[in-house]
């Protein structure tokens, strides 16, 4: 019987130690790779241009940036989406908490990415989907949300994340 | 100059320590040297001292502002006083991983000094320490270095520590912590070399009796200072939130309690010998586990110190090391160490024994609770988040059928049974009675929540038995063991008070203009923001609240205040508290809205003097355990 | 008066999302007293740890707001959970559900309780 105990006393704590030794050399950071598709929540807000929004802009594969005047990060994340708006991707913005016009002058004078930004002052859509900050990006298809990625955009977390999400949603489709 | 110095020593403090295992390596294959063994014994204390010298220095440089060094700078500011130039030390990874080890080896060299020459276990505790030691001190010289130099010139002022930490409580908070945390390396030590020298019928918990005590101490007040600054500061009226950092605190504090109760099963009684030696171990293993979990940023905390994979992976490595040497020694010995004896049901061993599996559950539970979200993020990605809803549910019956075995075990005799009819007499009055205060609280309070009685019950529970014990006690004019006595009480009290806080504390968002009051309930009946004041103080800047609320007919004045730091822009919220025995009257300032009104944040909390008060009497009662024999 | 308000808006600044602040004014004290429960049992989505009752951020200002407005509502304290979760995650319940592998985690000390004490009565060891 005690032998049953002694080699318990070193087994367990030993799986212990190997467990949380390879949680410290596993990378964590890219773990919400995977997400449950849930539907684009509903909103009645209008474009950054006080113009009405079609839902069907969703339609078809589409990046939702998340940002605003005020967001420092943002302004380093701009120009890959300038480069990414310059490829076959539907770039829309979703202005976060921000006023219209210094929205408008930011765009002005950064450069304006996005096919339309949605104008969310209150963060309304935003909270509905989850978002904690700016600068967010979701990705989108069909009108469902199947991607999301917090912090700013780069070649690397697009490639790492987003990349295959797309790739699993082409072979869905065929 | 004086950095490299400090530096210098503690470097030759590794090499002194290295040479203490080396010759004892070189020694141990041949016996009898003594001379070996009072180099050996030299050479420790001199290593000891150089570390305490190196840290003394460390001090020096702290509070002449030598900002050259890269710790000192990024931490310590010219314009703080002198006391918080010192804490400052410990306010970070490599300043409070010095402290530890400072400790450490104040522990070790206390104790080895303490056993005499002869003692057949001295070389072998002094050469366990030496290996941890050094083992923890190579981890900070090579990967978390405090001495670090800015070169070419270092800085010309030091960064501002966070205005948080500049608190005198939260100060001290470490060092008794760590005093407790780091104590238990002794029965840890002790424990491996008596397992090592093979002799198992020599009486060990003689030894390190009073040594755990203290350690106990440490480790309880540390925890309550954390908690007792958590909720005067932190603004919530928390002062226990199941953080990560704060459970692997808790962790070795239960084991160490488990250790002390069933030291009292082994050396009276010579059973439960073997579980007593497996917490001695564990105590420090829960530690060093601790000190791993707040290092390696591998669980998300806001007490977690550092982010580094290469220091967690080496202090994992380390503790991984140093504990399998503990418990592969252990496990050898195990078959040797069956007593002849089994235990009587319902004897006082009995109730140490389950006493024990109690504790042990407890651990678990919260080991559990740490590692589960892991566990289950490294399946399956999903992200799970455990708090108090899980801690309370699982703690509940936990607590409840604790309070029952010790309400029990206060009637029981050593290595006798209970007889029926004792038992029946021992413990249907206590429930009784415990449960007749319970309807009246709840008559009185009209408040019901499962769990919260549970704990209320399981508090009364402890707190009657043991009154009633103690009235026998003066009725047949009996023994009863005093230190015991106190510390039980501050332990039912413990139950009770946590949990007619949890039910009773209400909280209240208030929004006026200055000038304005407002009524607030039958027993707050007016609250009144009687002016707004904006004062400038040396490194910040105030908006203070005067404010006087007219409670049951009291008149009391509250200064709550928002301050504003020049150094880093930060912002924090000073409560004022007015504190009596049944209740604290505690006040936050908000923010001030658009239309210029204030808000508020009114707290009526509980017992929370009764908390921290027992606390105070479990530690009184192991201090009056302690010096129980001296006094006869 | 000026002075004070210029200060204090620098306060603001820092503490900005101003569309955020909201009293919270509750029709009795049950409904007081689920939404303080309620808000130290949510975690806060964008903090390192701790709930959005001892989280200022905007994000925890915003769930705070909303949980106070499905009080008022009507909604269940269930149904106020399965909304904050739905939009950031399980993990921002600082109760785990009660389903599927987290069985392990609210059975598991009882039956390690249970284990324990099983082997020590065997083993004549209690």
């Amino acid at each position: 019987m005690s032998s049953i105990y002694r080699f318990l006393i070193i087994l367990l704590p030993l799986l212990v130690f190997i467990f949380y030794g390879k949680v410290l050399l596993t990378d964590r950071s890219d773990s919400s790779n995977y997400m449950q598709p849930k539907n684009l929540p509903q909103f009645e807000l209008l474009d950054l241009n006080n113009q009405e929004i079609d839902i069907a802009a969703f339609d078809e594969l589409s990046l939702l940036n998340v940002w605003a005047s005020w967001c420092i990060t943002c302004l380093v994340e701009h120009p890959y989406l300038t480069q990414l708006s310059e490829k076959e991707i539907n770039l829309i913005g979703l202005n976060y908490k921000d006023s219209q016009e210094n929205a408008l002058k930011w765009l002005g004078k950064r450069g304006n990415p996005y096919t339309f930004s949605i104008f969310d002052p209150r963060g309304d859509l935003a909270f509905d989907l989850g978002v904690t900050g700016a600068p967010e990006t979701f990705l989108i298809l069909n009108q469902q949300v199947i991607g999301h990625i917090q912090g700013e955009l780069n070649q690397e977390k697009w490639q790492s994340t987003f990349v295959p999400l797309i790739q699993a949603a082409k072979e869905a489709s065929k | 100059m004086i950095g490299e110095i400090a530096h210098f020593l503690s470097i030759a403090s590794v090499m002194i320590l290295t040479l203490v295992l080396i010759i004892n390596i070189i020694f141990s294959f041949s016996s009898g040297h003594s001379n070996q063994l009072i180099l050996s014994y030299k050479l420790f204390n001199q290593a000891c001292f150089l570390i305490f010298l190196s840290f003394g220095i460390y001090i020096y440089l702290a509070i002449t502002d030598d900002f050259s060094i890269s710790y000192i700078a990024n931490h310590s500011n010219s314009q703080l006083p002198i006391f918080y130039k010192i804490t400052s030390i410990w306010s970070a990874h490599e300043g409070s991983m010095f402290l530890w080890i400072v400790f450490l080896t104040l522990w070790s060299i206390l104790f080895v000094n303490y056993l005499s020459f002869e003692h057949p276990l001295k070389k072998g505790t002094m050469l366990m320490l030496t290996l941890i030691i050094l083992g923890f001190l190579l981890f900070l010289l090579v990967t978390s270095n405090p001495f670090e130099r800015i070169l070419p010139f270092g800085v010309i002022e030091g960064a501002d520590i966070n205005p948080v930490l500049q608190d005198p409580a939260l100060a001290i908070h470490p060092p008794l912590l760590y005093l407790g945390y780091v104590g238990f390396v002794i029965s840890f030590s002790f424990i491996t070399a008596y397992l090592f020298s093979g002799n198992l019928s020599y009486p060990w918990e003689k030894d390190i009796k009073n040594w755990s005590f203290v350690a106990w101490i440490f480790l309880t007040v540390g925890i309550t200072l954390g908690s007792w600054w958590a909720y005067y500061e932190l603004g919530w009226g928390g002062y226990w939130f199941w953080d990560p950092v704060e459970n692997v605190a808790l962790m070795p504090w239960l084991a160490a309690t488990a250790f002390m109760h069933s030291l009292f099963a082994s050396s009276k009684s010579n059973v439960l010998k073997a579980w007593t030696l497996f917490l001695g171990i564990l105590i420090f293993a829960l530690s060093l586990f601790g000190a791993f979990i707040v290092r390696s940023g591998i669980i998300d905390s806001v007490h977690s110190f550092a982010n580094d994979p290469q220091r967690g992976l080496y202090l994992l490595g380390f503790s991984g090391f140093i504990t399998f040497i503990s418990l592969g020694i252990f496990a050898y010995r195990l078959p040797s160490m069956q007593s002849s004896k089994l235990i009587v049901t319902g004897s006082k061993e009995s109730f140490l024994s389950m006493n024990n599996i109690l504790m042990l559950t407890a651990i678990f539970s919260i080991f559990l609770g740490v590692t589960y979200p892991l566990i289950l993020e490294s399946l399956n990605g999903e992200k799970v988040s455990i708090g108090s809803p899980y801690y309370n549910t699982i703690f509940s019956p936990l607590i409840l059928l604790t309070s029952i075995f010790i309400m029990i075990s206060v009637e029981a005799l050593w290595q006798r049974g209970m007889q029926a009819k004792t038992l029946f007499f021992a413990v249907a009055p206590t429930f009784l009675l415990a449960a007749l205060a319970l309807y009246l609280i709840w008559y009185f309070v009209e408040i019901f929540s499962l769990l919260a009685y549970v704990g209320i019950y399981s508090g009364l529970l402890i707190i009657i038995s043991y009154f009633l014990k103690a009235a026998l006690t003066i009725k047949n004019n009996s023994y009863l063991n005093k230190g015991s006595f106190v510390a039980h009480i501050g332990l039912g009290l413990l139950f009770f008070s946590v949990s007619m806080n949890s039910i009773l504390s209400y909280q209240k968002n208030i929004n006026l203009f200055p000038g304005d009051q407002q009524f607030i309930n039958e027993s707050i009946e007016e609250f009144n923001f009687l002016d707004l004041q904006n004062i400038k103080a040396s490194n910040h800047d105030i908006v203070l609240a005067k404010i006087l609320i007219l409670q049951n007919g009291n008149s009391i004045y509250l200064n709550p205040e928002k301050r504003k730091y020049f150094a880093r822009g930060q912002i924090t919220s000073e409560t004022a508290i007015h504190a009596t025995p049944l209740k604290d009257t505690y006040l936050t300032i908000g923010d001030q809205l658009e239309n210029g009104s204030w808000t508020f944040s009114l707290q009526i909390n509980y017992f929370v003097k009764w908390i921290w008060f027992s606390s105070a009497l479990m530690v009184l009662g192991i201090l009056m355990t302690i010096f129980k024999k001296k006094i006869r | 008066m000026k002075a004070s308000i210029l200060v204090c808006c620098a306060f603001l600044i820092a503490s900005s999302m101003v569309f955020s602040d909201v009293v919270y004014k509750f029709e009795n004290t049950i409904q007081e007293k689920r939404f303080y429960s309620l808000i130290s049992e949510i975690r806060c989505p964008k903090c390192t740890s701790g709930s959005i009752a001892s989280s200022d951020v905007p994000v925890s200002r915003d769930l705070k707001r909303r949980v106070y407005e499905q009080i008022l509502s009507g909604s269940s304290d269930q149904e106020i959970k399965d909304y904050v979760t739905e939009r950031f995650g399980a993990s921002s319940d600082y109760k785990p559900a009660f389903e599927g592998a987290n069985y392990f985690l609210w059975f598991g000390p009882f039956i390690f309780l249970g284990l324990l004490m099983l082997i020590f009565l065997l083993s004549r060891r209690l």
